[in-house]
């Protein structure tokens, strides 16, 4: 570290020496200060008076000889060129074009704790931060990296591979194993689910949103490029079981004021819901401007419009006549009405474009620029008056039908000025624990990110990587900033952070439940949960087809309901799940033994475990969200309702959760997979360093290991039941170092 | 908001200066019969009546034309509004989807000229609960936390002070310790889980011991850090609970067949039953949320399902805590995110509205069949009194005998009250 320091503050001087110039300013009134120039910075000039201190103020309060003065020095170089290279020793960068990339961001992060960060710091009376934190050890690196990029700790073979693994490059090299590995597809989902709150069952509509789900998963594990990702779910035509990418429109059926303005805050950090209503208050957002980007999907219905009384474009009679016939066949129409309504309701929910754009002004709009009603052409935002030669703002807005292709080229566009340095803000923040620019769903502007010059190369890295999220992480993952310990001290809420090391962190929901199967299971990816497309297959009808008749209708729902049945007994929650009249007739409402058969063996044929009522997958391959009171909601999963829901606050029915609930037991019974793991090992000695290999993914000190040689003594077996308890339920274990 | 520490005067800043040092050090249990409650006598009507508070909260913006504020001209609702019984009050009518709250309707009393700035779903659950609009640099308390700031816990009281019934992200303690987070109860079926140790008392003790001795070094290395603090925290205070004989007001399979009928099946109904134990154990806050009412489309289909659970649950309760003689000193709130459209949108359904809404108060001395303050004809916008979630929230702290009137500073130094300034509603209160 001591090259390090050495090097920052040589930066430091480097910054300073050259303009070390004493001279006296004289401002428009005629009052002198003398102070040393140190930089132009928009509007503002910065001087340094002899004290060190910085003073900020607007350049047209000097004297105008002063204000040409300043105006003709050299502005300071950028400062990533301050920091020699000889500052980011001590660290082996991956020999890789991630490696190269990675020691760029780092020198803008040196570059930011000398001109952002100390020059605060100093103001409010604390220590200068020296440079990076120390260099985690792998104890610490092979926990944080496996939770980080795959969402859950390491298995105890996985933790003694790397610590075995001699090579000097094997940390890059861990993380492009876990990139390309099964848990990074699962980790990455639970991150996108809870910013894009993807629910199976929709608030509103009786449709499951399964085929969303399956579309999410199978974009993540092919790494499809961000930008299309998004440009698919913002195109998207049709029903969710012809095209997965519907679901993003469809999540919000009938809102679509609301999801407009989440897609704002998801994808370009702009948070505009208060333009829904009215102008927004600090920002120069006004409501007419939200009006025009909705006007883009103004065109784009949701669902078949019930037409004069009867059903959508086909047989107006429809249902009327599924009622008789199913009442002919014996059926008690009260028991399955709702049921039949929703099987073909949910036939209702499907994006479609029309002619028309029916974007109007609200009836109590009430600015100067428009009347309630007025019709609302398709505009795109600006963020600044450059954006008008961007070319991200050269699209065709002349067909009604493709109104969403220009918005969604608009928003993709590598050059908006938004789109590539929101996802990368947020990919940081999720490396680190806070984001360059808070809050992530608000960048509003950039020059006030704690650092602006890293926010900006950031987005330029996600172009670069043509926004791969895996090349882009690997990035990230190997900086040294990354790579550095964890902040021991505590940071304000509000504060801004300057990237030293990662921010201590509680797990997630999901990077708790997840840590738990594997100490249960292992390797947790292994098991996956079966017939997840089973709902597609079964549930669609087409209702603009005039030939559709009753009796179809009744066959389809009758061989839906079989299926539903064989959902049910697999989701865990038994028929309570899927809706309050299952059946059609009578009989049965236990699913057969066959079906629950069927139902416990996993999409690749692995059998799946169970404990307690719980199944025992990873979180991702759950019900999303999990129901309530389930190990996941008790500790912050998002209910899904918001964008980024989920929380890490403590509680106590989670501490009641790892003191005494089910995911201990498992790990405390002798037929459990660590039990096996200390039985295998030769002496006592070895089977405490299995324990804390297997939980804590380092070998216990010298004090631990005389901790634990007393428990043994004097409790035998018992006393390795008792030391699992105790360091799950240590802060070491919740928390990510 | 901004105001300056140095215009007050010294005895506001002595004040001051107490509550940061009381935060800082989590010195928060303060003696019962404190400054707050001697204080009782010259706050006017109403003052101090609630020992306890249910709060029902209705998640996803309540339409008020369909409940609280039925209209009859063109915003109608699909169903007709129903003649509510008043007793001496002006209450007329009632949301045809609420006939209990009707026949009960002289045990209420309405605020129809609610209004706010925010049709957002979380900030409307944010200044629902705190009175304050959300921001990026602090978390403010909800009711419940301040209740414990003020008042401390309830004498011979083990349960916490405040319990949340349902999901999702809750203000909790805001920027006070978190030791005074209300307890979350995702499932009231369920209620607090785990509470049996799986294995002996002796040997629990033990591995209670064990896990301090295995993360000493680890709280030392981070001893700065309140995250892992505040773990430290629920540990101590979990532990103290699981010693507590009152831990079976949880349970609300205890409870007869004919009660739990009574509240109706489902989250709703389980929650405002296990709202009455908690209240009878001596807990001062519980809020129990009601989700549904988002209803974008074909609102009729959706006001018939939770238009039933509100009105079942929420009449049983008013009777059942009447029955075990605790509506007095038991306040319920019923608060909203915000309301919804006087007109019906394309979809059959109502968006978001916050400029006109109700919320409705029962016990704890308040008027029975009353309304304070009313909407124009198509309930758009307050016709008179209008009253903002500011004034919600402080008529509630006002209710609970809170000084809502006193600065309290965070420990980020700045000042905030209960209820943000607003006035309390006291017209409410007989």
């Amino acid at each position: 570290m001591k090259t390090l320091l050495t090097g920052l503050c040589l930066a430091a001087l480097g910054l300073s020496s050259a303009f070390a110039e004493v001279r006296t300013w004289t401002d428009v009134q005629g009052r002198q200060v003398s102070a040393t120039f140190v930089n132009i910075e928009g509007e503002d000039i910065v001087l340094q008076t002899a004290d060190g201190q910085t003073h900020r103020f607007a350049l047209t309060r000097l004297s105008a000889e002063d204000q040409a003065f300043a105006k003709a020095q050299k502005p300071a170089p950028a400062t990533a060129d301050a920091v020699p290279d000889a500052a980011l020793s001590g660290f082996t960068y991956a020999k890789s074009a991630a490696g190269q990339t990675a020691l760029g961001l780092d020198k803008l992060v040196a570059a930011g704790i000398i001109k952002h960060a100390n020059p605060a710091r100093a103001k409010e009376g604390l220590p200068p931060i020296k440079g990076f934190n120390a260099v985690m050890n792998d104890e610490q690196f092979v926990r944080r990296v496996y939770l980080d990029v795959i969402g859950r700790i390491p298995s105890y073979d996985e933790t003694l591979a790397f610590f075995q693994n001699k090579a000097p490059d094997k940390r890059a090299k861990l993380i492009d194993q876990l990139l390309d590995s099964e848990g990074y597809n699962s980790h990455m989902f639970n991150y996108f689910a809870e910013m894009l709150r993807v629910k199976h069952r929709l608030d509103q509509a009786n449709v499951r949103a399964d085929d969303y789900v399956n579309w999410l998963k199978e974009q993540i594990s092919k790494n499809r490029p961000w930008n299309e990702m998004v440009s698919d779910m913002l195109t998207a035509e049709g029903k969710m079981w012809h095209n997965g990418a519907a679901g993003y429109l469809l999540r919000d059926a009938g809102m679509q004021l609301d999801n407009l303005a989440n897609t704002l805050t998801v994808f370009l950090g702009t948070d505009v819901a208060c333009a829904q209503c009215h102008d927004h208050p600090f920002a120069d957002w006004t409501q007419k401007q939200f009006y025009e980007l909705a006007s883009f999907f103004g065109a784009t219905s949701t669902t078949y419009r019930r037409g004069g009384g009867g059903m959508m474009g086909g047989n107006a009679d429809l249902m009327d006549q599924v009622y008789a016939m199913a009442e002919k066949g014996g059926a008690d129409l009260r028991r399955i009405r709702n049921g039949l309504n929703n099987f073909v309701g949910a036939n209702r929910y499907n994006i479609a474009d029309t002619d028309k754009n029916m974007t109007v002004l609200p009836h109590d709009y009430k600015y100067k620029d428009g009347k309630p009603g007025d019709e609302v052409a398709p505009k795109f935002v600006m963020w600044s008056p450059q954006d008008k030669s961007n070319p991200a703002y050269k699209q065709n807005k002349k067909s009604e039908e493709k109104l969403r292709q220009s918005f969604a080229a608009w928003l993709t566009h590598p050059e908006n000025p938004r789109f590539a340095m929101t996802i990368a803000n947020r990919l940081w923040k999720r490396a680190f624990g806070v984001g360059v620019a808070e809050p992530v769903t608000n960048i509003d502007d950039p020059e006030k990110a704690s650092n602006p010059e890293l926010l900006k190369a950031l987005a330029q890295v996600m172009k670069s990587v043509k926004f791969d999220m895996k090349e882009f992480q690997r990035v990230i993952f190997n900086t040294h900033a990354y790579q550095s310990e964890a902040c021991t001290e505590e940071i304000p809420m509000g504060a801004p952070y300057y990237f030293q090391g990662p921010q201590l962190r509680r797990m997630t929901a999901e990077q708790a439940w997840d840590s738990y199967m594997t100490l249960v299971l292992g390797q947790p990816e292994e098991y996956k949960a079966p017939l997840s497309d089973l709902y597609g297959k079964s549930i669609d009808l087409d209702l603009t087809n005039p030939k559709l008749d009753a009796m179809t209708v009744l066959m389809k729902y009758s061989a839906f309901q079989k299926i539903e049945k064989k959902v049910a007994a697999l989701t865990g929650g038994g028929l309570d799940m899927a809706g309050g009249d299952m059946m059609m007739s009578g009989g049965d409402d236990k699913p057969s033994a066959a079906d629950t058969a069927a139902a416990s063996v996993g999409a690749n044929g692995k059998q799946v475990l169970s404990y307690g009522g719980n199944r025992l997958l990873r979180a991702s391959e759950l019900p999303q969200p999990e129901r309530g009171g389930h190990f996941l909601a008790e500790f912050g999963q998002s209910p899904r309702t918001l964008i980024d829901g989920g929380s890490r606050v403590g509680n106590v029915p989670q501490v009641l959760a790892m003191m005494n609930g089910g995911a201990q037991q498992m790990l405390t019974e002798r037929s459990s997979l660590i039990f096996r793991a200390i039985d295998a090992a030769k002496d006592p000695a070895a089977k405490v360093d299995t324990v804390f290999l297997a939980i804590m993914n380092r070998l216990p000190t010298l004090q631990e290991k005389d901790i634990a040689k007393r428990e043994i003594t004097a409790h035998g077996d018992e006393g390795y039941a008792s030391m699992i308890w105790a360091l799950i339920n240590t802060r070491e274990f919740i928390f990510v170092q | 908001m901004n105001m300056n520490l140095n215009k007050l005067d010294p005895l506001s800043r002595r004040n001051f200066m107490e509550k940061v040092a009381k935060t800082a050090l989590g010195v928060t249990l303060l003696p019962v019969g404190s400054r707050a409650v001697q204080a009782a006598a010259g706050n006017g009507p109403g003052f101090g009546k609630a020992k306890h508070v249910i709060y029902l909260f209705m998640e996803g913006g309540m339409t008020h034309i369909d409940t609280f504020d039925p209209k009859t001209g063109s915003t109608k609702g699909a169903k007709d509004p129903i003649k509510a019984k008043s007793g001496s009050g002006n209450l007329d009518y009632l949301g045809g989807y609420l006939p209990k709250l009707a026949e009960i309707g002289n045990k209420i009393a309405i605020v129809r000229s609610m209004s706010s700035k925010t049709g957002v779903h979380e900030s409307g659950r944010y200044i629902m609960r705190t009175g304050y609009e959300p921001r990026g640099t602090i978390v403010h308390p909800s009711l419940g936390a301040w209740g414990s700031h003020f008042l401390g816990r309830i004498k011979d009281v083990v349960l916490p002070d405040s319990v949340t019934v349902g999901g999702g992200r809750h203000p909790g303690a805001g920027f006070f310790p978190p030791a005074l987070s209300p307890i979350p109860i995702t499932s009231a079926e369920a209620g607090l889980q785990n509470i049996r140790p799986t294995t002996t008392e002796d040997n629990f003790q033990k591995r209670v011991a064990l896990m301090d001795e295995f993360d000493s070094a680890f709280r030392k290395k981070f001893n700065a850090n309140t995250d892992v603090k505040a773990y430290t925290e629920f540990y101590s205070e979990t532990m103290k609970l699981l010693k507590s004989e009152d831990l079976k007001a949880f349970d609300i399979s205890q409870e007869p067949a004919s009660v739990r009928e009574k509240y109706g099946a489902g989250g709703f109904g389980s929650g405002c039953l296990l709202a009455r134990r908690l209240v009878e154990h001596g807990v001062r806050f519980v809020e129990v949320q009601l989700g549904g009412w988002d209803m974008h489309n074909t609102i009729d289909t959706a006001m018939t399902n939770n238009g039933e659970t509100l009105d079942t649950a929420f009449s049983a309760l008013i009777e059942d805590l009447e029955s075990k003689g605790l509506l007095e000193s038991t306040l319920i709130c019923l608060g909203s995110e915000f309301g919804r459209t006087p007109d019906v949108n394309q979809n059959d359904g109502r968006d978001h509205y916050p400029l006109a809404y109700s919320t409705v108060f029962a016990g704890a001395g308040t008027k029975g069949g009353y309304v304070y303050g009313s909407t124009d004809k198509d309930g758009r916008r307050p016709a008179d009194k209008q009253a903002s979630p500011q004034d919600f929230v402080s008529t509630i702290g006002h209710a609970m005998g809170l000084p809502i009137d006193e600065v309290v500073m965070s420990p980020s130094n700045r000042p905030f009250t209960v209820g943000d300034k607003g006035t309390a509603i006291t017209d409410l209160f007989a």
